[in-house]
Order: C-alpha cells, then sequence, then structure tokens
C-alpha cells in the first residue's frame, strides 16, 4: 500500500465535481416525484374513504421497513422485465437514472406524506372555515390559506427529509450510475485501489458541504418565512427538527 | 410476471435464516454505542469547550455524510490501521484473517453513537431541570439522581425516537454486504447470482425485512407501554 497522500484529496476533488451534477439530478428528480407522489398519498389519508385510508398507511408502512438498497434492486430487475412481460417493452436502454428516481420517488413519498399530512393537520381547520366564510371557494381556500401555512410548518421536516434523501441517494452507484460515489470508485479503480482513503475522504467532504448547505438554506428559509429574523436562530439551542 | 416460485421458496429460507445476523449487527451497535452516546449527549447539554466543539464535529460528520460513504471510509481505513497498530505493538496478529463483521461492528457502532446521543440529548433536553434540583435535595446523590429519576424519565420520551433508530439501523444493515458479511442481503445477492434470479431473491429479502421490522415495531410498542410507568402525570396530558 501507498502512503497516505493529503494532497492527492485536492487534486482528486476537481475530477469529482463535474458529476456533482448527477447527484444533484437525483436529488432534484426524486424530490419532484416524490413530493407529488407523497401529496397524493397524503391526500388519500386525510380525505380519502376507508379503503384508501387503509391502502395509503400500508403503503407508507411497507416502504418503512424497506433498506433503499433492496427498493433499488427490486426496480433495476424487476421493471425491465415487467414491462417487458406485460406490455413487450424493452426499457433494458433506460438511462439508469430512471431507475434510481423510480426507486427513490418510492422510497422518498412516504415519509414526506407524513410531513405533509402531520402538516396540514397542524393548522387549524378555523383558518378555512373563516376563508370560506368571507367568500373564497373551497380550492382558493385549501391552495392560499391552507397550504400555504402547512408550508411553513413543514419546512424543518422537509429538511431532514431531504438531507436524508441526499445520502441514501448516494446508493445510486451500486446500479452502475456514475455519480459522485461512481466516480469515486472509478477513480479508485484506475489507481489499482491504491488512492481509496483520499479519494473517500474527498466525497466525505464534498458531501458534508452539500448537506450542511441544504441544512443552512433550509433554516434560512424557515426564519423567512416565520417572520423572525435569523439572529433568533440563537434562542432555539434545539430546533425543532432536532437538526445538529 | 413470470417467477420461479421454487426458488423463491427456498431462497426465502436462507434469507430468514439470516436474520440473526441482521438482527446481531443492530443488538451490537446499539448496546456499544450507548455509553458514548450518553456521554456525547451530557457534553453537548452542559456545554465544556473544546470538548463540545470535537463531540459536535464528529455527530455533524456522521449526520452529514451518507453511511455507505462511512463503511467504505472505515473498511479502507480500518485494516490498515489495525495493521499498523499490531506491528507498532510488537504483535504478530493476521488483521487480514480477521472476521469481517468485527469491521462492520466498528461501523455501525460508530455511525449509532452519533445518531443516538441525538436521540439522548433531546430525551435530557426535555427533563424539567427542577427534577434534578428536587432529587439533590431529597439528599440523593448526582449518579443515583441520574439512575432514579432523570434517565427513566428520558427513556420515556426517548422511545418512539429510540425505535425509528432501530429500525433504520436494521435497514442500514443492509449495507453490510459491502464488508463481504452475510446478512439477509447478502445471503440473497449470492444465491441470485447463480442463476440471475435476482427480483426473486430481492423480494425475499424484502419480506424478510418487513417482518424484522414489523417484529421490532411490536417490541417497542410493549416495551414503551412498559416504561410509560415512569412517566409523570402531567406528561400524559401534553
Amino acid at each position: 500500500m501507498r502512503p497516505f497522500d493529503p494532497y492527492f484529496i485536492w487534486t482528486v476533488i476537481p475530477a469529482l465535481l463535474p458529476f456533482l451534477s448527477v447527484t444533484l439530478a437525483v436529488a432534484a428528480g426524486t424530490l419532484f416525484f416524490g413530493s407529488l407522489l407523497g401529496g397524493l398519498l397524503a391526500a388519500g389519508q386525510v380525505g380519502g374513504g376507508r379503503m384508501v385510508r387503509r391502502l395509503a398507511q400500508t403503503y407508507i408502512y411497507l416502504v418503512r421497513c424497506t433498506p433503499p438498497i433492496v427498493m433499488l434492486f427490486i426496480v433495476f430487475y424487476g421493471l425491465p422485465k415487467f414491462f417487458m412481460e406485460a406490455f413487450s417493452l424493452d426499457i433494458n436502454a433506460w438511462d439508469k437514472i430512471v431507475y434510481v428516481w423510480i426507486s427513490f420517488t418510492l422510497l422518498f413519498a412516504a415519509p414526506i406524506s407524513e410531513v405533509m399530512r402531520s402538516s396540514y393537520l397542524a393548522v387549524d381547520h378555523g383558518q378555512y372555515e373563516a376563508a370560506v366564510s368571507i367568500g373564497l371557494s373551497p380550492r382558493q381556500a385549501f391552495f392560499h390559506i391552507m397550504l400555504s401555512q402547512a408550508a411553513v410548518v413543514a419546512l424543518p421536516n422537509f429538511g431532514n427529509a431531504v438531507i436524508s434523501l441526499m445520502k441514501e441517494g448516494s446508493l445510486a452507484y451500486t446500479i452502475g450510475l456514475v455519480d459522485l460515489i461512481g466516480k469515486g470508485q472509478l477513480i479508485i479503480s484506475v489507481h489499482y485501489g491504491a488512492r481509496a482513503l483520499e479519494t473517500y475522504l474527498a466525497l466525505t467532504l464534498i458531501y458534508l458541504v452539500l448537506t450542511l448547505g441544504v441544512e443552512q438554506l433550509f433554516s434560512f428559509l424557515e426564519h423567512h418565512f416565520s417572520g423572525l429574523p435569523p439572529s433568533d436562530a440563537a434562542w432555539h439551542p434545539v430546533k425543532p427538527g432536532g437538526e445538529v | 410476471m413470470e417467477l420461479d416460485y421454487s426458488f423463491l421458496e427456498k431462497t426465502l429460507l436462507l434469507v430468514l435464516l439470516a436474520i440473526p445476523t441482521t438482527l446481531k449487527l443492530t443488538v451490537v451497535s446499539v448496546l456499544a454505542a450507548a455509553p458514548f452516546s450518553l456521554f456525547i449527549a451530557l457534553v453537548r447539554l452542559h456545554r465544556r469547550g473544546a470538548l463540545l466543539r470535537l463531540v459536535t464535529a464528529y455527530v455533524t460528520f456522521v449526520r452529514g455524510t451518507p453511511i455507505v460513504l462511512q463503511i467504505l471510509l472505515v473498511y479502507s481505513l480500518l485494516p490498515s490501521a489495525l495493521k499498523a497498530g499490531a506491528a507498532g505493538l510488537g504483535l504478530s496478529v493476521d488483521v487480514f484473517a480477521l472476521n469481517p463483521v468485527f469491521y462492520a461492528y466498528a461501523v455501525f457502532t460508530l455511525n449509532t453513537i452519533a445518531l443516538l446521543s441525538e436521540v439522548f440529548r433531546s430525551a435530557l433536553g426535555n427533563i424539567a431541570p427542577g427534577q434534578m434540583e428536587a432529587a439533590l435535595c431529597a439528599g440523593l446523590t448526582k449518579p443515583q439522581a441520574y439512575a432514579y429519576i432523570i434517565l427513566p424519565q428520558a427513556l420515556v420520551s426517548a422511545m418512539p425516537n429510540l425505535c425509528n433508530l432501530t429500525v433504520n439501523l436494521i435497514k442500514g444493515t443492509s449495507l453490510a454486504f459491502l464488508m463481504t458479511v452475510q446478512d439477509m442481503t447478502a445471503t440473497a445477492k449470492i444465491a441470485a447470482s447463480y442463476g440471475y434470479n435476482y427480483i426473486e431473491a430481492y423480494l425475499d429479502v424484502f419480506v424478510g425485512y418487513v417482518l424484522v421490522c414489523s417484529v421490532v415495531q411490536c417490541l417497542f410498542h410493549y416495551a414503551e407501554r412498559h416504561v410509560g410507568r415512569y412517566r409523570l402525570v402531567r406528561q400524559k396530558q401534553g
């Protein structure tokens, strides 16, 4: 084994950074589709009938018990076979990121629906009644009054969910997607495994910057929308979400 | 969709037989992490200069990086570090013959220390300072006050988070196959690789994890009711 070379960490970061866009694309796509599916699940749980509610709860329960890697592999191996036999459609040529999006959307929808549901229930229902009584349509009352307030309540937990999504997204390399970690593995194999520690340290640095950045962003948004000045951050030693 | 049902059944048995490995990884990690986590939680609540900054940096590091990266990092660092350490002490131990499960214990314990310390911190932080003062007034020593007054109450409010942490850890141990540990995921993966029956194998793993997580959640539900007797009447209303 070659000796540890701290300088290599700095030289490998520029080689890794172009693949940051893949990692961010995984997170952004999952965030979008996962929020849609999560919104449907939350709506089913809050406003659906008994059957719909039971279905949504079962889905959330099952997903809560599924390791991300198992979901990723079931989708990656199962979906092409399913499409082949159900629609005689060959989807093996699809980009790997599509499988990643599908798996993490299925996973991410469960916690995000819980965040949405609890934040919606946290808004006083009197708000809705008051809005309707002054002449807003039920739809307007929902979008302008309820949803905007629920969004503010949801922010800290939503931020936590996004951070854990970004961390789980790092598993995408196991099905061969070349994201940050995938590129790192390629670099290591080019060096015949000799620069593993340095490369992993560089990846660690990049991920730390990413997650801390997202956390800062959400804490800024939280204070921006709750009407408190950011200096009040010191007033809450432990934030509601329990985030560091 | 056409599935190979005989393979499905055969592998399900293999996966279920690997459940003890998964549970061992989880239980050992939580138990080994608990004392360190408690220490970190106490340091973070009663802040003290450099030590506080050190443990905060550690918790931030673990919470800010994916667990797969932590596994890769420790697995590429620890064997060489152990070898150097053993050579330094003049021991002739072949660290590369060590069962990889010990590296898995190390990774998951290091990970759990940070996450568990957050659970303890929020649980201990929720206990009114008056409880400690009252205990000291009543003549208990500080360790006694912690053992009989503070910790039992903290345990009650920590229970739901503890359950979440355990379930997440069980799911996290599915990555132990990266360290060639034969847990549920690895067993199924190996069985599948002979005939490319990956879907069947991963469906079995899925069933295995749902089973394990359900049992664990039931146990926590039961434990939560059991420790509920430490709950203060005032807290019950809130």
